[in-house]
């Protein structure tokens, strides 16, 4: 069948032109029926603990209330915008890579690999670099970078290279960092691009393939726009996690050299626990939050989720 | 109507919040007394000793395992939350300020632990808050001393290098550099550097420091790591010993440390009693069995070696539900015969007595050297809950100049200045 | 033009190949680490095959060190935060997707969604721990299980609606038009249309919560509720990593989720077969 033409409509707006007015009240209703509860009850739960990050954030243990203190003693330490500046360095090298990589190998395998039992055998076995507990992750890693006994090194002295400070060399201990995070999570990203052409219906592709489109064309003009709502997904899951890298990076550098790979998870666990000041992390966490949001609209904006 | 749809969903999680809501902490004659422990050698001796405890007073120890960053601020985040789940907790010495100054842990002395002379002062003084000598954080000033904490793994950071390379122990720094120099022309690694980033980094320079004459505060909390003999600490550590060190300082830890020195290819180092039987002693992989000579920390241009405390001790949260049970099993602990069993599983007992005797030393040929680091007495880290944060900002300098990204001068000069600035904002009258 | 296109087909088969080899070089050393005694780990230069095949660093964190019970922790836990999270995001997604829901209504649902990703965890584990404390579950697992369902709602309601929004409606229409209730429309109908996607997102969202660590430590206090990944975290102490046991603890880590998907395999390969949704 071909369901092309309502694409421009919002599901609520096509639901609205077929059946009426009187049906669409009653539809309406029941929308709030059925999502109220549940949602209801989800909202509350997880809108708790933020209101008490923020009233975290605008106290200070037995001071009381001191307004935006925190922000602004979080806001003058030169540390975190050096942090920040290295966390999005970070974000530029892994991202990038994950993101096309991922989207490149769901249609290398959407088009090239045709048996269904290898397809899903393939979509099984990329969970496993999320399964691996992040310390152990770390480790084996710091077993392959080591300079003295890490087995990269030792395959580099083979073949008669230099052998690297991987690890404290400022660009190759940022490059070393990304890379655990590039090997880890490009599955998490063919995982659920993956998923998602698969939505994409066959009639759309055969006719496009008959009026003689490129494969480039093919994706461009028929795969990505139903991929849309997942790669915001995947873009701005994978942003919102560089802020919450802290394993691997912990065992591989400890956030060294200096400050090299002091990231804004370990920077605001720092703060947090070493400086004992919970209330300038959760400032920083809300100030985190606030900068994702706006970037988040922003960017939904130009890759608009909902079709049209 | 569909709403009935989700009720039992929802209902179901009520259910089962409910249900399960009857966390009842262990009653009032305990049983069993619930301990957090640092994960690693450090709590080999407690957990033999717990079997035992069970037959001799009838009380079954529950010891809760974490690694040492995860204790802390499990510790922090239990005791801010006034929680009862640990009955004991063993802790690092440095973050006795931190909990001292927040209130978290029971006066020892009200529950009848008293100091004994057959343990050096200096292991009574690290578990006394507010600090015995040295200088006192400004808001601790007025509260009377209490003992908080007891040492159950006497830990001293000493030294350690090849005898059977040079049979003459180095006497001071500038012999160590010597050796050094001698040994990585040799081809070894002449001094490995625990260089990570933070903690690590700090644990290997502090006694560098105080050997050399230098300081992080002097007795008014005033910021000395600037000064003269400082900065010449530092240098030492980040060009002199670093010529002689592995190829990689900046991202050495303890364990790699250790397999360096166990396998023959370094040739001194500092050296925590814990890394000894598991690591560079360990049968099983050393290559250097009856070459290794364990020894003070040497003496700096200060004319003194000074080593450093890790201490780790056992306290009881103020939130316990059974105080007495929990201070009995301490006193328990502490008896001569018991310390001896303990030594005898891979603990690090305290006692002077416990230590020079004889029948250990062979497995443990260190006990000695720590029984008389003890009495020297060693250094511990400056007594302020702030001591953290200052460790990171010292740690951090420290570890970019030795990977080239600033002179030793310059980390100096910014650690100071981050440290002035920490100290004042929390109203010591650093200067 | 065919020469080029079968070029083009062995370059492509290259490149999946290399991507697979460094995609498995991690794993394999992973495995190939779990094997070694502590003292071939101490060797000065390393192996890239183990001497003997070493069991014991399974056995050691299997049995030694009593981590079988935190597995079984994790599977419960796992297991109930996913099936929770994915009724909970397809209750949530059904009225949006299905429904006229208006536009504005979609938006605020989604936006939301997203959003709770986006603060960093380490300020809201501090309020959890004390919302937990104060409703008893400290040190239980319903702890981990809600909020875990709460955590992996954005992926589950972002991946769900991207699936649901491309089922046309007009095959409940239909079965509406045929008599049909909206319950019997969304059993016969959405739900068989909907395996696939809800099994893609079962498994991400298991995959999270199967590793996850921060929230697994905060919200527990013993092992009668930790789970395997708060033990593995123990096998790194202040002086010492155990490297064995610890790449033991990641390949048994990734055993078990396979293993129950190999349970499941029936289902897994009904549901994982791409492309029913289209081609019905």
């Amino acid at each position: 069948m071909n369901v092309a033409p309502s694409r421009s409509m919002t599901v609520g707006a096509r639901v609205a032109m077929r059946t009426g007015w009187s049906r669409r009240t009653r539809q309406e209703r029941l929308v709030y029926k059925l999502l109220l509860p549940v949602f209801g009850t989800v909202f509350v739960l997880a809108t708790i603990p933020f209101v008490m990050a923020v009233i975290e954030a605008l106290t200070a243990g037995s001071r009381g209330f001191v307004g935006f203190d925190n922000f602004a003693t979080a806001l003058s330490n030169p540390l975190l915008f050096e942090s920040i500046k290295q966390t999005a360095l970070y974000a530029a090298i892994a991202l990038p890579v994950e993101i096309l990589g991922g989207l490149g190998v769901a249609l290398l395998v959407h088009r090239v690999v045709r048996s269904a039992a290898l397809r899903a055998a393939i979509y099984v076995l990329a969970m496993i670099p999320i399964v691996i507990p992040q310390i152990a992750v770390g480790v084996v890693f710091r077993l392959v970078y080591q300079p003295d006994y890490g087995i990269l090194n030792v395959l580099l002295g083979r073949t008669g290279a230099d052998q690297l400070l991987w690890l404290s060399s400022p660009p190759l201990a940022m490059i070393a960092t990304a890379s655990v995070d590039i090997w880890q999570w490009t599955p998490f990203v063919y995982l659920v691009l993956f998923a998602g052409l698969q939505t994409v219906p066959s009639e759309s592709v055969e006719a496009a393939q008959v009026d003689g489109a490129s494969s480039w064309m093919q994706f461009r003009h028929i795969e990505l726009p139903y991929l849309r709502p997942l790669l915001l997904l995947v873009l701005f899951f994978r942003l919102a996690d560089v802020v919450r890298v802290f394993d691997h990076v912990y065992v591989l550098t400890g956030g060294g050299p200096g400050t090299t790979t002091q990231y804004l998870s370990l920077y605001i666990y720092r703060i947090g626990f070493q400086f004992s000041d919970l209330s300038q992390a959760s400032a920083l966490a809300v100030v985190v939050m606030a900068a994702m949001t706006i970037f988040y609209t922003i960017i939904s904006r130009f890759l608009p989720a909902d079709r049209g | 109507m569909r709403l009935g749809k989700w009720t039992p969903l929802l209902a179901g999680v009520a259910l089962i919040a409910s249900a399960c809501s009857n966390t009842g902490a262990p009653g009032g004659g305990a049983t069993t007394l619930t301990i957090a422990a640092v994960q690693g050698v450090e709590d080999a001796g407690l957990k033999a000793l717990a079997p035992m405890y069970k037959t001799a007073k009838g009380v079954t120890l529950n010891i809760v395992e974490l690694p040492y960053d995860n204790l802390y601020s499990k510790l922090v985040s239990t005791f801010q939350a006034n929680d009862s789940t640990y009955d004991l907790a063993m802790m690092d010495d440095p973050w006795m300020p931190k909990f001292g100054t927040d209130g978290s842990l029971s006066d020892l002395g009200a529950l009848g632990i008293s100091r004994d002379s057959d343990i050096a002062d200096v292991v009574w003084d690290v578990g006394t808050w507010p600090p015995p000598r040295g200088p006192v954080p400004p808001s601790e000033k007025a509260k009377p001393k209490q003992l908080l904490g007891v040492t159950i793994v006497g830990n001293v950071e000493m030294f350690m290098y090849r005898k059977d390379i040079t049979p003459t122990a180095p006497a001071s720094y500038d012999d160590v550099l010597a050796n050094a120099k001698a040994q990585k022309a040799a081809g070894l690694t002449g001094y490995i550097i625990r260089g990570k980033a933070t903690n690590p980094v700090v644990a290997d320079f502090l006694p560098i420091l105080w050997s050399q004459g230098g300081d992080v505060f002097d007795e008014n909390w005033n910021v000395v790591l600037d000064n003269a003999a400082s900065k010449a600490a530092i240098n030492f550590l980040v060009n002199d010993l670093k010529a002689t060190a592995q190829s990689d300082p900046g991202s050495t830890d303890a364990a790699d440390r250790d397999k360096i020195m166990a396998n023959g290819q370094g040739y001194q180092s500092s050296v925590w009693p814990g890394e000894i039987n598991t690591a560079v002693l360990d049968p099983a992989v050393t290559k250097v069995k009856d070459k290794v000579a364990f020894i003070p920390i040497p003496k700096g241009t200060s004319g003194k070696g000074v080593g450093m405390m890790g201490n780790w001790m056992l306290g009881i949260p103020k939130a316990s539900k059974n105080q007495q049970a929990a201070a009995d099993f301490i006193k328990w602990m502490l008896q001569a015969d018991t310390q001896k069993t303990y030594a005898q599983n891979n603990g690090i007992p305290s006692r002077t007595s416990v230590l020079k005797d004889g029948s250990l030393a062979a497995a443990n040929p260190y006990f000695p050297v720590l029984a008389e680091a003890l009495q020297a007495p060693p250094n511990w880290r400056p007594r302020t809950d702030q001591w953290n944060a200052v460790e990171t900002i010292i740690g951090t300098e420290l570890n970019k100049a030795l990977t080239g990204g600033e002179t030793g001068d310059e980390a100096a000069t910014a650690a100071a200045a981050a440290i002035r600035t920490l100290m004042k904002s929390k109203g010591y009258p650093t200067q | 033009m065919r020469r080029s296109r079968r070029s083009t087909r062995i370059a492509t088969a290259g490149l999946l190949l290399g991507i697979a080899i460094l995609f498995a070089f991690p794993l394999y050393y992973l495995v190939v680490t779990s094997l070694k005694t502590k003292a071939e780990l101490f060797a000065a230069v390393p192996s890239l095959v183990p001497q003997a095949l070493n069991l014991a660093p399974y056995s050691s964190v299997l049995f030694g060190r009593g981590f079988t019970g935190l597995l079984v922790n994790s599977v419960i836990v796992g297991l109930s935060a996913t099936v929770l999270a994915v009724l909970v995001a397809f209750a949530i997604c059904y009225p949006i997707t299905r429904l006229p829901a208006s536009r504005r209504l979609r938006g605020f649902v989604l936006n939301w969604a997203m959003s709770l990703r986006f603060l960093p965890p380490i300020a809201v584990v501090i309020p959890y721990f004390a919302i937990i404390r104060t409703i008893g579950l400290y040190n239980e697992l319903p702890a981990l299980i809600l909020v875990y369902t709460i955590f992996n709602l954005p992926l589950a309601i972002w991946m769900l609606r991207g699936f649901l929004d491309e089922i046309p409606l007009e095959l409940e229409q239909a079965a509406l038009v045929d008599g049909a209730s909206r319950w019997q429309a969304f059993r016969s109908v959405l739900l068989p249309l909907s395996r696939t996607a809800i099994l893609a997102v079962v498994i991400i969202v298991f995959a999270f919560d199967w590793a996850e660590f921060l929230f697994a430590f905060i919200l527990t206090a013993t092992p009668q509720a930790q789970t395997f990944p708060v033990g593995v975290q123990g096998l790194v102490t202040q002086f010492e990593i155990i490297w064995n046991d610890m790449a033991a603890g990641g390949v048994i880590a990734i055993i078990i989720p396979l293993t129950l998907m190999l349970i499941a395999r029936r289902h897994v390969m009904t549901g994982l077969t791409f492309g029913v949704i289209r081609e019905k």
